[in-house]
Parts: C-alpha cells; structure tokens; sequence
C-alpha cells in the first residue's frame, strides 16, 4: 500500500521565521503537538514539536524530570517559555529530519517512525509537503485490511 | 493541483420535522450535517473528478476541525488558518408535511488582520504547488472588500491562473486584478454592474463586461440553466437538454470545478472546456446529494450538454 493512500492529507506548516508565541497559537487550535516547517514553497526545512521547546527552553530538562520538586521548575519554565515567546522557530526546530515519500510504503512508514521513536513523518512529493502519517493511520489501515480479508 | 479558496464557510445542518410548531416542542426525525461554503463545494466537486485539490481558508473551533476531517477523508488536501471564533452554521428546518423550507443563517465569525496576513502567507506556499486556483464565496466580517484582488496578484506573481466567482463589491474589486476567468453569483442579486439579467441579451453583455474590465473569460448564468461564455472575440451559449434536474444548489460550483480543471488539462479548446464543466454542473444537479463521485457521472452529461458560438 503507498504511503498517499494512507496520509493525513493536511499541510498545516510553519515558516521557519515564524514567532514562539504564534507557533503555539496554531499548535492548540489545531490540537496537535508538532508542526512541520517549511520553506516559501512549501519544501521541507525541518520539523517543531512542544517538546523541542521545552528541551530548548529549560536547559536542565533531564534534570526536572527525575526531580521531586516540579514546582520551583515549573516556575522557571514559564520565565525562560514568556522570554523566547518573540524568538523564531528557526532557533527550535530540529532540522535533521526523517520524511517519507507519497509513493513509499507502510512497511517503510512505519520502521522509520518506530526506530526513530516519533510520532508524525511528513510525506512528500518532489521534496515538497503532501500529508503526514501517523503509527496511528498505519494501524488503522493494517487491521481495516485484515477484517476485509477475513470477510 | 487545484487550489481552492474558502474565507467564509459553514457547516450545514438540515433538520426534517414533521409539522413545524412555532414556540412548541418539535421532534426531528431525521438530521443531517455536512460542510459547506463555495470554495470547499468546487474541491468537492474537483475529487469527484478523480483530480487532486487542496483547500483553504479560515476555520475556527470544533465545527472548523469536523469540516476539515470531512474533506480529509474525501482525499481533499487541506491548509485552513485556524481562527478564534467558531465556524458558522445554516440551519436548515424542512418540514416534510407542508413541504416549506426554513433556513436560519449565522453571521460568520470575526477575522481579525492578523488571521488575513497569516492567510495571505499560507496561500504564497500553495500557490507553488498549484496549476489553477478558484476564489469564491462571501467574506467574513473584517475581511476587505480587496481581498480577492490580492489573493489573484499574489497567484499572478506565482504563475498560477485564477477563477473568480463571488458577488457584489468583492467581485467588482476582484476583476481590476484581472483573474483569467470570472463568474459574477448572481444568487442573492440578480444584477451586475447595473445590469438585470433577466434575458440572453441581458447575460452577454454582463458577459462581455466581465471581459472588458479584465478577465480573459467571462461567465454569465441566466436563470440558473443556461450560461454565456464570452472571450475577446468569441460569444458561446450553453445550456443542458436533461428536464429531471433533483438539486440545483452546487451546480454553479461544480461548473467552476469544471473549468478548474479543463485549465489543467492540455489541450483543451475552449468548447471543449465549456462543454465538460456543463457537464459537472449537470451532473451535480442530477444527485439530490451536493456532490458527484466519478468522472464517468461527468462524461455521461456530456451528450446533454448543447453549445453553440453565437
């Protein structure tokens, strides 16, 4: 089956140059966690998800995690979060990425999005933003096949 | 790809009931909600056709996000700005018993400057993957009547043609841009540019307006059954010889998907061009549902599509 067939067909995307504060603007209201970033046309450039923020953010991450007291942390992170609120996402986003081509396949999907440990994998076309395919779609195709084939 | 454009959508809800009471309890028998707005009708109508197409335009709230996972699934790429306030919603009440129609219409949601240079921004990065890109439908409150004339410069600068389809100021602004074709929606107003269009020789002169003050093809529907179609120096009429036409809303939107796509297409002529969105329009009439799902449904109509240079 071809990755096209699968995908999320939604290009929401971010420009490189786009602020901190706006980029959660789109992240809620879309209710997603991540966000491709792209280029003035629409080519992939690298990807922005919370978590790079907060990494970014708060540089003893690692630290906060195994740390009791989450709350003088959860004060710092939201000073250093009000402070980048006006940076780019440039300075956030990861920008080795993993993507996948629409006429790739699941099989390929799939490996790549597991052995990389993330969630969504941009497809595209010519270099250029088609979809996103989630663990989640490949699931949902591979037993709707399967009860098919039963019946 | 066939870009769409869709500033002011909806979503649809059509409520049957037996025997309206007003300021009493009413049950619904049965109830029914799809997406709707003029923009997203011409993608519709697009994949119908088996073609690829991307929609935009602002969405806002739960009913945004229902619009959006609707055309997903129909295989219709989507790149809406999300906005504050909700989405809108038409209410439509039909009483089965008496056969009358009731249709409650909500203002659409407020659009604030900062969501229309978002949009802008948005539409610069589709345009680079797009051949053809149609613009219809109403504003939103705090949307510029220019808007439209923007949208088709920023298209312009990117090599992409342009289809307007829109009413009133909106549509007159538009055409100073000069879009490669424009279609003036003559639904809530049967005029344009002080013209009534109440007979053939009416239409051809709005037709040829259209041209005149800018795009290279003009269309004029005349009571919602025949079409002129005029260029610089050529004048068509069209109209379908098939009488059991179920649903008429959607048509005009299908026949825009039509030319959308024949601009696409190399090698199409334009007879060939009107003759094929002719034929989606009409086969999107003969479905008591909005859309039409194959380009067979499409190919049938054309035998009943009749044209002739004037």
């Amino acid at each position: 089956m071809k990755i096209k067939d699968i995908m999320i067909r939604d290009v929401t995307s971010a420009l490189a140059t786009c602020k901190l504060v706006d980029l959660i603007g789109i992240l809620s209201r879309h209710k997603i966690t991540g966000l491709p970033v792209v280029n003035n046309n629409q080519e992939i450039v690298g990807f922005i998800s919370l978590h790079d923020i907060i990494r970014a953010t708060l540089p003893n991450y690692l630290g906060i995690i195994n740390s009791d007291s989450i709350l003088s942390e959860f004060i710092q992170l939201s000073k250093s979060l009000k402070e980048y609120s006006q940076h780019p996402v440039e300075e956030f986003m990861r920008k080795n990425i993993v993507t996948i081509d629409e006429d790739d396949n699941e099989v390929l999907a799939a490996d790549l999005l597991i052995r990389n440990k993330i969630q969504r994998l941009p497809v595209l076309r010519d270099g250029k933003l088609v979809g996103t395919v989630t663990l989640t779609d490949i699931c949902r195709v591979l037993m709707k096949n399967n009860e098919n084939k039963k019946s | 790809m066939i870009g769409t454009v869709t500033l002011n959508p909806a979503i649809d809800v059509v409520l049957e009931v037996g025997n309206l009471k007003i300021n009493y309890y009413n049950k619904v028998l049965k109830a029914h909600t799809t997406s709707g707005g003029k923009g997203i009708n011409v993608s519709k109508a697009v994949r119908g056709c088996g073609r690829e197409t991307i929609a935009i335009g602002f969405l806002g709230g739960g009913r945004g996000r229902m619009i959006e996972e609707e055309l997903r699934e129909m295989g219709i790429t989507t790149n809406f700005w999300h906005i504050e306030e909700k989405t809108r919603s038409n209410t439509i009440i039909s009483d089965k018993e008496t056969g009358q129609h009731t249709l409650l219409s909500e203002t659409g949601p407020k659009i604030t400057e900062y969501d229309l240079e978002m949009l802008k921004s948005i539409f610069y990065r589709v345009m680079s993957q797009c051949i053809v890109v149609t613009l219809s439908g109403s504003l939103p409150r705090g949307v510029p009547v220019n808007i439209y004339g923007d949208l088709i410069s920023i298209a312009k600068e990117r090599g992409v043609k342009t289809i307007l389809n829109t009413s009133g100021e909106q549509f007159i602004k538009g055409l100073e841009k000069k879009p490669f074709l424009a279609k003036p929606d003559l639904r809530e107003s049967n005029q344009i540019f002080g013209i009534k269009i109440d007979k053939e020789k009416d239409a051809i002169k709005a037709a040829k307006e259209v041209v005149q003050r800018g795009a290279e093809i003009g269309v004029v529907s005349l009571q919602q059954k025949k079409d002129i179609i005029a260029t610089r120096d050529e004048i068509w009429f069209a109209e379908t010889d098939y009488h059991e036409i179920v649903n008429l809303i959607g048509a005009g939107d299908a026949l825009i998907a039509g030319f959308a796509i024949a601009l696409t297409e190399e090698g199409k002529n334009l007879k060939e061009a009107i003759k094929f969105s002719m034929a989606c329009a009409l086969a999107s009439a003969l479905r008591e549902e909005e859309e039409f799902s194959s380009r067979e449904e499409v190919n049938k109509c054309l035998q009943c599509v009749n044209i002739k240079r004037l």
